[in-house]
């Protein structure tokens, strides 16, 4: 019962007998076919579809160009001022050619902060409510360089949707940096821009 | 054994369904376009070349009718289907009895699946070519006497004629269009 359940979530066809059945009777005269040789191939155009989106779709295409960076000798207090102010979760680390350096993101804060190592916000919390203090000040005095991770994923900007999708997963992250020829920032990908172009259907 | 046998019988159960009904609409129309078109070829058998030895109409072009009429969307009622069909199972049809019908059975099957899949193979399946193929077998003596002219007259010739009212009759109407091609 559980693989089916998965194998359905998995499915990028939710497509029901019923829809093609209704949608048959949306086109007037008679279609001469059956309703389940339409949702077959119904379904091998879709695959098809899915198939050249994820292959024709780039970097380029998707991406965000405006992207805000910090520099390795940024103080984290600016840092964080600047992930609140722009209400991002991640931000790229780059030296004064913007070559790509690092990414900071908020687990790197939160795996920074206090002795438990905690990863997670809520870990976070937990700690700064048993110390009764807040853990965030000892990293007033640190910079971009001592907490983001380095080298940093990125992409390029000409690499397809289907492998970023697979950067993404692979490195379970939930952002891209897309580089230039040079490693040079020229923009960024999130998971919510994937999203947004996922939901450009083919007709 | 017992599971190929399973299997075999399992593929007759069936899979989907029967496709939705058609509006009242299209019922309308397949009914005026058919009395249309088969008033067109009646008309020439029956009036304009009656005292003439030669057939206007055959049964296949009820067939015909359903589907230039009823189905027009299908690709086996296209203008190519309809009148390659014809042409092909009539020539079919003829080339058996002629070449054998010591018995009548054999030569009828045998003009019917050849029809069949010569049809396929130049794109031209139509299903009343099949019943024109066998009428060239089964027809008697009036259409036996036509000889090699049986494929073009009536069987060309008529679904030329049927051809022309789908084109003009199925156009006129706001939710059809006809033909779906050409080639």
């Amino acid at each position: 019962m559980t693989r089916n359940n998965e194998q359905a979530r998995r499915d990028p066809l939710a497509i029901s007998d019923e829809d093609i059945y209704e949608a048959m009777k949306d086109v007037p005269g008679y279609l001469d076919v059956t309703p389940g040789d339409l949702k077959e191939v119904y379904a091998h155009a879709y695959r098809h579809a899915l198939a050249r989106i994820a292959s024709s779709v780039k970097a380029s295409d998707l991406m965000t160009s405006t992207v805000h960076a910090v520099g390795p000798e940024s103080p984290l207090e600016d840092v964080a001022r600047l992930m609140a102010r722009e209400e991002i979760s991640g931000v790229p680390v780059v030296d004064e050619t913007r070559r790509v350096v690092g990414i900071i993101s908020e687990k790197d804060f939160c795996s920074n902060l206090g002795d438990q190592q905690a990863r997670s916000l809520m870990g976070v919390i937990s700690e700064c409510m048993d110390h009764r203090s807040c853990l965030a000040m000892t990293l007033r005095a640190r910079k971009a360089a001592d907490i983001m991770t380095s080298p940093a994923i990125t992409v390029h900007e000409e690499t397809v949707l289907g492998e970023i999708r697979a950067v993404l997963a692979r490195n379970r992250i939930n952002r891209v940096p897309v580089v230039d020829r040079r490693g040079g920032l020229v923009g960024i990908i999130s998971r919510a821009d994937i999203l947004r172009a996922s939901h450009e259907r083919p007709c | 054994m017992l599971a190929r046998l399973t299997g075999y019988l399992k593929k007759m159960q069936g899979t989907t369904r029967s496709p939705p009904r058609v509006s009242l609409r299209e019922i309308f129309l397949s009914w005026i376009g058919a009395f249309l078109g088969i008033s067109a070829v009646g008309c020439l058998n029956y009036r304009i070349l009656d005292g003439s030895d030669v057939p206007m109409i055959i049964g296949s072009f009820g067939a015909s009718a359903v589907l230039i009429y009823g189905a027009v969307k299908s690709p086996l009622a296209q203008p190519r289907n309809l009148v390659g069909g014809h042409v092909l199972s009539g020539f079919v049809g003829v080339a058996s009895y002629q070449l054998f019908h010591a018995h009548l059975w054999v030569t009828a099957a045998v003009a019917v699946a050849t029809a069949i899949a010569l049809m396929h193979a130049t794109r031209t399946l139509h299903p009343p070519g099949g019943a024109t193929a066998l009428i060239a077998v089964i027809g008697g003596d009036s259409i036996h006497d036509l000889g090699f002219l049986y494929p073009l007259v009536p069987a060309g010739l008529g679904a030329v004629i049927m051809l022309l009212v789908a084109l003009l009759v199925n156009n006129l109407a706001e939710t059809r269009r006809y033909p779906e091609f050409w080639i």
